[in-house]
Order: C-alpha cells, then structure tokens, then sequence
C-alpha cells in the first residue's frame, strides 16, 4: 500500500499541536501508518499507509484529521455537504453515449484560498496516489484539477470520436486528436490500455467549447494546469464506479476544506439512473447508518465496554453516533466507505482505545496437534536418506521449461506454465525434482567431491482431468556425482530406502532421454510406476555444464504413501 | 598423514609425541655428537631392514636426523646353492667322505647318487682329481689319494656355514684369503651355479640435527619403547596379546581429516522446528496446492475482484488453460452473493457485480491464507487449530528482500471463545514460544480479510524490536459463506528475518542456494 512523503511542520500545522517524532510515531497507529523515515534538513517523512480501504488516510491532511480529532476532539462539520444550493457553481451535463464508456463523474469548486507550494505538492501526491492505487492505475476512477477561472458552466461530460476534438495537451504545445495522444502522449501510452477497443473516447468540455481534459488520460494545457497563486480550483473525477467517485470526491473537498477552502458544490444532470438517482451534488454524504447492538462489541472485543465509551471512542475517531437503548446508530464520516459490517466498527473502537488497552487472554479450548500423514512419512524418507549421508537441498518451484525440460532432454511434457510471465528463469513450475539436483551441481564443481544431495519437496504435475488442470505432488529425489558416480550405487540407496519402508519394488529397464541408455530404469510396486533412476546422460550433464558423472532416482512420495498405507 | 608432516619444527615437545615407536627405537641408538650408521641402527635398535628405512626416511622429513656421509659397501649372502651347501656340504667333501667310507666306491656309484646334481658330480670329481686328493683307479673305482690338501674344501665350508651363521656378511670384515674364495666363488664356475652373492649398497651415516638435538635428552629420558601398541586389532583381543603392553600416545591435537554428513538443509531444519513448536502448541497441520484459482485465493478471502493486489503485476497467472473447471458448491454462489449485497452475513457487501470467470482464473497461490480457506470450507473442528507452510509466489522483481518463491507460515484458530483478546493472547504465546520474547506490541493493522487486524512486534532476545507477525479476526463476510459459524482467528507468522539471522545470509535468494560448499558448511544457532 502506499508510502507518502509529508512535511512534519505540515502535519503539525494542519492538527494545531507540535509532536516529538517518537510521539507522531505513536498517534500514527490510528491510521495504521508506519514511519519509515524523516529527513531533519527537508523536514519530510515517510510514511507507509496499510490500510487499502481508506483513501482519504493517504495523505497528510487525512492523516492529521485522524490525530487531530483524537486528541482534540475538535471535528470540522463541513457543512457544505449539506448545501441549500446558494454557493452552487454550475452544472456538469452528462451525455447518453458516455454510459458504456466510462459512465460517471463528479466535481466540485475550491475557492478562497491561494494554492502553496507545499499545497501543491501534496494535492498532485494525493491526485497520484489515489488514481494509482485506489483507482487501478486509473481504470475505476481518475482525478482532475483546473484552474476555475478559465472554465465557463455548464461541463459537458460526453463521448466523441477520437479523431473529433483537438486539444493541446499537458506537456505540449500542438493541438493533437484524441487518437494522438493516446499514441503519442507518454500518459497516452501508459494509460491508453484503459480505452482500447472502444470506438469514442470520453471528454470533458464546457460551454465554450474548451476541453478540461481526456479521462482518464491527460488535461487540456489551457485550462488544466494549476499553479502557485491560483485562488479557485475546479476539481473533477470521472471512473466506472459511482460510490468511488462520490467517495473519491469527498475525500478531496475535505482535504481542501481541511486547508481553508470554501467548496462550492457542482450538480451533475445524468440521462440514466444511477445508485443515487439522476441529479447528484457534489460533494455528496452517501453513508448511511449501521445498526451497532452493543453485544456485538462484546462478542468481537471480548470485553463488555460501558456504553458511553463506546460512544465517546467512536466519535473521537470520527463517527456520528445516535444511541437508541442498547443499540447504536452510527454514521460513518463522509469521506469514509470501509464499513461494510460492525466488526469495521469494533476495530474503530480498538484502534481509538489503543490496542495496549486490551489485556490478552490465552483461547482456552483443547485442541490436538498433529503433522499431516504426508508431512510425516515424508519425514521418514528425509531421515532414512539423510542417514545414508546425503546433504538435503532446497529449491525454488517456480523456474523454467529450459531447466525443467530442454536441459533434460524432454521436449514435449506438459508443465505448468506463467501467464504474465517477468524473466524466462521464473516461467514455470517444476514437474520434477531431478533437474533442482544438477542445478546445485551445476554450482558446486568446486565443493568437496563426493556430492550426495536429495531435496524433498512440491512439484506441479499437470493433469487435464483434475479441477486446476494440475496436481501438487510431494516428490523426493537423490543424487550422487563424483568420478566414478554410477548406477549401482545409488540403486543400493533406493533398495535400502524401500527396504526400511517396508515396500516391495522393481525395476523396469526403460528409455528416458535423461538418462543414459541400458543404464535407467522404472521404479515398480507392484502395477504402479513410483519413480525412475539411472545415469544421467552425458547430453543432460553437458547442457547443465557439468563436467562429473552423476547417477540419481526420484520417486512420487504421494502416491509411495498411497501404496505403503493400502498394504498395512 | 598430510596432518603429519605439518607439525611445526620449533615444537620439540609435539614432535616427541608424534614420534612412531621405530623413530624412538632408532633415536635411542644416537649419542650426542657422534654418528652412527645402517648397518650399526638394525643391530643396536633391533629392527628389521625395511622399518628401520621407514623410519629414518620419517625422521629426516622431520629434520630430525641428517646424513653425514655415504659409502658403497659390499657384503656377502648365500645363493641358493650356498643355502643348500650349508645344509648338507658342498659336493667335494660329500664325494670325499664316500670313498672313504666305502671302499671300492666307483664312479658310477658317484653318478647314481641322487643327491647330487650331475653337473656338480662331475666339477667337483674334476677338482678333487685335479687338485690329487682323490684317483681314479683302473676299473673306474675310487681311491684317497693326498688327504691333507682338503683344508680348502673344508675352509670353502666353514665359509658357507659362517654366512649362513648371519645371513649377511660386510665383505671388508673377512681376512683377505676368505675374500678370495668368495670372489671366486661368487661367479659360475664351469656348468655350476655361485654359491656366494655379493651386494653393493650405499650405507648412509647419520647424526642428530639441531632440531634432534635437543628433543633427544627427552627422548632418553622417557626411556626404551618396549613393544607399543599402534593400532589395537581384533587378533590382540582375541589372543590377550595387548596385555601387558603400553599404547602408543597420539597427538591428538591434530586436524582430523574432512568429511561430509548426511544431513538437514539448515533452512529446512528451521521450518521443521517451527513445525514441531506449532504441533506442541495444538496445532494440526494442512496442505494445499500449488496452483489455486482466483475463487480461492482471493475471492474467499473477501478480496473484491477490483482489489489492487488483483492485478498481473502482483500475482502469477496461469498461461494454459486459463480457468478451472467449476467452483465448488455451494460456494461459489454464496460468495458471490457476499461480496455483491452482503449476502446472510449481515454485510452491506462490496457491491459490485461479481464475475464468475473471473474466479475460475488460474494462477499461483499467493498466499497461505488459500489454503486457511479451503480447510473452512471443508467441515473444520472446532474448536480447531491449524497451520501450513505453504509456497507461495508474487510477481515481482527479484532481488535480496524479494524472491519469486517463498514460505508463508499461517494459520486459522477456530473457536467460541475467539475474540480480540483471545487473538492478542495467541499473539502473546507465539511471542514467548517462537521468538523467546517477553516484550511486545500490539498494533492496529489492515488485511483485506480480517477485522479487526494486528500486527505484532516483539523486542528478539538477539535481533531486538522487530515485526513477528500479522493476524486479525476473519471478517463474517469470509467466514459464513464457507458455512463456519463460529469466529476464526487467522494468523500468519514472518519469521524469515529470523531465520535469515540464524543463518547469517542477507540475501533471501541464498535461503534456496545452489551452493552446495554453502549449504555443506553453514551452522545455525536456533535456540
């Protein structure tokens, strides 16, 4: 989640109060923020939000809203969400062809208030952020901010044909199509997957025909850039989700609000039903209030805590309780749409009281403790061939069809393999052990000869009949390689680890192109292929660039488990 | 043996204990300042020829002794026909005896004889002719002829009888008429083999270096090894011939030689600990797969399907095929209908439209918690405890803190009693058990499928404050739908610093190393 940089004098402007470092460290617990860094020259500090639901917590007006109403107890009413219309600053007029595009959008005006440099800086930090992370690099939801001044209502919020608007763009000069500047533009090409496939592009345009910008890819240079100095902002985000809009929304015009702006509210006009009906004004509360019997706090918490705290821990932390007898109404802040259920309220509650206010009690409830059968037989194995002086390995899963296959020989096995594949080395899963065994030879030429090595573990098998198309099979193989590695040497491995299981096996001379010639073998019990064991080929040895003879069998732990536990 | 020869030189008292018996029976024979040879150290330290080389060859490795001079020396041995000589004389003196003893002894009585080789019969007639000490009379008989002369016969004999005597004779030592017979007898003579060898060998003179110089008043001191013990056998033990006899001291202050055990990847070896630790505590263990769906990895969990963490750049998907075949009933519609209203948990939902395909998507278990959700969905005990340590995989840039497979230890508690404090009371045992800590905190965190979540920090009697582990209460939207009615803890536990501690590497990819010197040699210290 996201990590932030915010000034400390900021922070302590915005609460009104002033903190020793170790102090801010602590009121951070109730954003579940983490500092990871302050710099004392730049006065900045770094600090990682968790929580992935709160939004209006990445940032520092957010933050210090949090703090500030703990401590103080002082929370601002904003009383613009309740607007009687008279500081309304116009209409946006949403158009029918937008509705399979990207069908919703909101704004409001910020006036009153000249924007700083550190005001700057944390609204284009905040604008990043949230379209970033909360917004799925702009795919639910994106942002937009104009310099007031220049933009005459009503907006029009419509689709048009990429070819049939042009405007000059933020960071340049030329007037381009909307086609080129998802081709050209360097935010085009980062964000232009968003509208792929999609005939019309949507814009946003206000009466004089002066485009604010190209949701959710780039602002009109004109109209959308803000600079120091400017007094008015227009803010505006479009998405595919109404309640993150509204949401998204909210959280700005307080964060504004939080830095003396008057907001002035916006109506948006839509031709289709939404949630929320067909007029919306922006900034709009759309929380409701969630019924909170007081057992369920007990329940959660398991503690009863007397009514009245419970009222004053939620209201420090931002809520708006009504008390009805044993139950609360509570009404979550505007800028807030994380509580979906009372358990996000009980947290609210431990997190204000402080979670070292709650003394642990040990779960009393008697349970048995006990290792899966294929844990423990497992074991044995690992003990039987470690005694027979084998060094345990352990490798990655993820690898390669290079490793797992081509290096082997094989050709044509299926595997498990990556979509969204980041490097070829880490493309897919193992299927087998034995090419795990050659890597750390590959690696150790230099290590004290003999090598004997084993590694026990999960390898992915695919299987077309199987739900997942594939089985997660524990396998276990060994290996021996020094000058005079060969077949009967780690045949009496096998034979003494078969012995001490108890299982009965054979060999079934065969040819795997692994494995040299006349020198490999199927593991039988009984009707069932368990394993294979040979002397792997010098073509295999050559590919991993191993220059020592190496002889070594692998078996199917599960499917030996099967078998030992079938035949008591 | 390479150990050995590396004892240092100024160390006279290691070298004595390291010295083998034969070099003290040897050193034994040398006096201070004066010399002494190889034919005086097989006699004075009685030893056989071979050990005593053995040993003079150690002892001047060991710059112990040094070799003042070298001359060739001849001695005398018997050939076979000599050792046959001394057993029953030589031929002259045999056919001599004969025709004394028997008169009218002929000469084809003397070749009937089976005694004697033909070709010895007919030489030594010839010389005993020759020399008139016997005649051959008419009629082929035999007769003495001038007794006096057979001194020399009888002088070649008691020749061969002295050699024989001791086995090897110094040539210089035998007056000069002796030497003669020997030269002369040394060669064939006519068809007859030689009955003397004689043999060059360089005989080396020895003296006490710097070094043997001063270790050998010691050497004196500790007095004559007397039949020591080397290696102790099954014979000695059997037989009692040990009894009575002292071992030979080891310096047992020498490296031993190098080998290479069977034994537990020291990584492996940490998780079975932690293993057997959540065992003990009344945990039972479960598995999972490898490859998982999107259903349970994440929408099970309550991660909406527009979740940040849902996305190429965070999980690996699966290239082929792409979806599972079904998601179990009735789950999948009880989760859908949870994240889209709520559904029976009393939870306004998510709302939003769920996507069925979107849940069949294959990919690689990110989490752990994957498997805590199948195990609820499969008529869990309660109460109940249980664990995994599942590999799981992340798309992301591998580097020392980032690998692109790891262990996640996890785990869900499921009970009545489960409740805030219930959880920080878990958290509190894993503190004390796992990380042997007695302080810790306890602070608010977020998990997309718990509430309310803690993260745990303990102050490590070693590593100090760091972060143990997360865990949280799972949310009713998890639980209800996969018919658990009670509430679970869920809980994971970071111990790879831990680990990375013990195991002093900083790079988490040299946890899966493919160094086998690494893995061979690496020591932890767990508790």
């Amino acid at each position: 989640m996201p990590t932030i940089s915010i000034k400390k004098k900021d922070l302590e402007t915005l609460i009104g109060l002033q903190f020793s470092l170790n102090d801010l460290e602590r009121h951070l617990q109730l954003v579940k923020g983490e500092l990871k860094g302050y710099v004392a020259e730049t006065d900045e500090m770094r600090v990682e939000l968790s929580d992935s639901n709160r939004p209006d917590l990445w940032c520092c007006e957010g933050i210090a809203r949090q703090i500030k109403g703990k401590l103080t107890g002082a929370w601002k009413d904003y009383e613009f969400f309740y607007s009687d219309g008279t500081n309304k600053i116009g209409q946006i007029v949403v158009s029918e062809d937008i509705r399979d595009i990207r069908p919703y959008v909101g704004g409001f005006a910020a006036t009153g208030i000249p924007v700083d440099e550190e005001m700057l800086v944390q609204m284009i930090q905040t604008q990043e952020k949230i379209s970033e992370v909360f917004g799925s690099k702009r795919r639910r939801i994106s942002i937009g901010i104009y310099n007031l001044a220049k933009i005459k209502f009503p907006v029009y919020y419509k689709a048009v044909r990429p070819e049939d608007i042009s405007f000059a763009p933020l960071g340049f000069d030329e007037k381009m199509n909307l086609q080129d500047i998802v081709e050209r533009h360097p935010k085009g090409e980062t964000y232009g997957e968003i509208l792929r496939g999609m005939a019309k592009y949507p814009i946003l345009i206000d009466s004089k025909d002066n485009v604010l910008s190209f949701p959710p890819i780039i602002n009109s240079r004109e109209v959308g850039e803000v600079k120091v100095g400017d007094t008015e902002l227009f803010v505006e985000v479009t998405g595919i989700d109404i309640r993150l809009v509204l949401l998204i929304l909210n959280v700005l015009a307080v964060n504004l609000h939080d830095r003396g702006a008057n907001i002035n509210i916006a109506e948006v006009l839509y031709p289709y039903e939404t949630e929320f009906g067909k007029t919306i004004c922006i900034p709009n509360d759309f929380t409701e209030p969630l019924p909170l019997p007081l057992k369920d706090i007990d329940k959660v918490i398991g503690e009863g805590i007397d009514i009245e705290e419970v009222i004053t821990l939620l209201d420090s932390y931002g809520h708006w309780v009504k008390r009805a007898g044993d139950e609360l109404q509570v009404t979550p802040p505007p800028y807030r749409d994380d509580i979906m259920h009372p358990v996000d309220l009980c947290e609210d509650i431990a997190i204000s009281r402080g979670y070292s206010s709650f003394n642990p009690v040990m779960p009393s409830q008697m349970t048995v403790g006990v290792l899966s059968d294929a844990e423990v037989f497992a074991d044995q194995i690992r003990e039987y061939i470690i005694g027979s002086g084998f060094q345990e390995i352990i490798s990655n899963i993820l690898t390669s069809k290079e490793d797992v296959l081509y290096k082997m020989g094989l050709e044509q096995e299926k595997v498990v393999e990556v979509d969204n594949i980041m490097s070829q080395s880490y493309s897919a899963l193992r299927q087998w052990l034995i090419p795990s065994l050659l890597r750390v030879e590959t690696a150790s030429s230099e290590s004290f000869y003999p090598h004997k090595i084993f590694e026990m573990g999960e390898a992915a098998v695919s299987d077309e009949t199987s739900n997942l198309a594939s089985r997660t099979v524990i396998k276990c193989a060994a290996m021996m390689s020094h000058p005079a590695a060969n077949f009967s040497e780690i045949h009496s491995i096998l034979e003494t680890l078969m012995y001490y299981l108890q299982m009965d096996y054979r060999l079934v001379p065969g040819e795997h192109p692994s494995f040299i010639g006349g020198r490999m073998g199927w593991i039988y019990t009984g009707k069932d292929v368990v394993g294979l064991i040979g002397e792997v080929h010098p073509k295999a040895l050559t590919a991993w660039e191993i220059h020592m003879p190496c002889s070594a069998f692998e078996v199917d732990v599960d499917k030996l488990l099967e078998i030992y536990q079938a035949n008591p | 043996m390479k150990g050995y020869f590396q004892v240092k030189t100024e160390d006279s008292g290691n070298i004595i204990d390291s010295l083998h018996p034969l070099e003290l029976k040897i050193l034994f024979v040398f006096q201070a300042g004066k010399t002494v040879d190889d034919n005086v150290l097989v006699t004075e330290a009685s030893i056989e020829q071979s050990q005593k080389d053995m040993a003079i060859g150690w002892l001047l490795a060991k710059d112990v002794l040094s070799v003042d001079s070298e001359v060739v020396e001849k001695t005398v041995t018997l050939t076979e026909t000599g050792e046959r000589y001394a057993d029953s004389k030589i031929p002259e003196l045999r056919i001599f005896q004969s025709i004394k003893d028997n008169p009218g002894y002929s000469m084809a009585d003397v070749k009937g004889r089976g005694d004697i080789e033909p070709t010895e019969i007919s030489s030594a007639i010839g010389i005993l002719k020759d020399k008139g000490i016997i005649r051959v009379v008419p009629g082929g008989k035999l007769e003495i002829g001038d007794e006096s002369l057979l001194s020399e016969f009888e002088g070649v004999q008691r020749l061969v009888n002295a050699v024989k005597d001791k086995a090897e004779i110094r040539l210089s030592d035998l007056p000069e008429n002796e030497q003669t017979v020997i030269e002369g007898l040394h060669r064939k003579r006519g068809k007859t083999k030689g009955v003397f060898r004689i043999n060059e060998k360089v005989i080396r003179t020895y003296s006490l270096t710097e070094l043997g110089g001063k270790i050998h008043p010691a050497v004196l001191q500790r007095g004559r090894p007397v039949d020591e013990i080397s290696q102790l056998t099954p014979q000695m033990l059997k037989d009692g011939s040990w009894g009575g006899k002292s071992f030979r001291k080891y310096n047992i202050t020498l490296p031993p030689p190098r080998i290479t055990p069977g034994r537990k990847h020291p990584y492996k070896e940490f998780l079975d600990n932690v293993k057997y630790k959540l065992v003990a505590m009344g945990f039972e263990e479960m598995r999972g797969g490898l490859v998982e769906n999107e259903f349970w990895n994440m929408d099970a969990l309550y991660m909406p399907q527009f979740h940040p963490a849902r996305d190429i750049h965070d999980v690996y998907y699966v290239k082929e095929p792409r979806l599972s075949k079904d998601i179990e009933d009735p789950f999948q519609v009880k989760v859908s209908e949870t994240h889209q209203s709520g559904g029976e948990t009393g939870s306004r939902g998510w709302k939003y439209l769920f996507d069925a395909d979107k849940a069949r998507r294959l990919m690689l278990r990110s989490q752990g918690t994957a498997v805590s959700a199948r195990t609820l969905a499969g008529n869990p005990k309660i109460p109940g405890k249980y664990f995994s340590i599942a590999r799981c995989f992340r798309y992301e840039q591998v580097d020392a803190t980032h690998a692109q497979d790891f262990f996640q230890i996890e785990g869900i508690v499921l009970g009545e009693d489960i409740n805030f404090r219930t959880l920080l009371g878990l958290l509190e045992l894993f503190a004390l058990e796992v990380a042997k800590a007695k302080e810790m905190e306890f602070f608010p965190a977020y998990f997309p499928f718990t509430e309310p979540s803690v993260e745990l920090h303990v102050r490590h009697p070693r590593l100090g404050w760091m972060e143990l582990g997360g865990a949280g209460i799972f949310r009713p939207e998890v639980t209800i739908p996969l018919g658990v009615n009670v509430p679970v803890i869920a809980w994971g536990l970071g111990l790879d610093r831990m680990a990375m501690v013990a195991l002093d590497i900083h790079d988490i990819r040299d946890i899966f190393s493919a160094d086998l010197d690494m893995i061979r040699t690496k020591r932890v210290q767990w508790v």
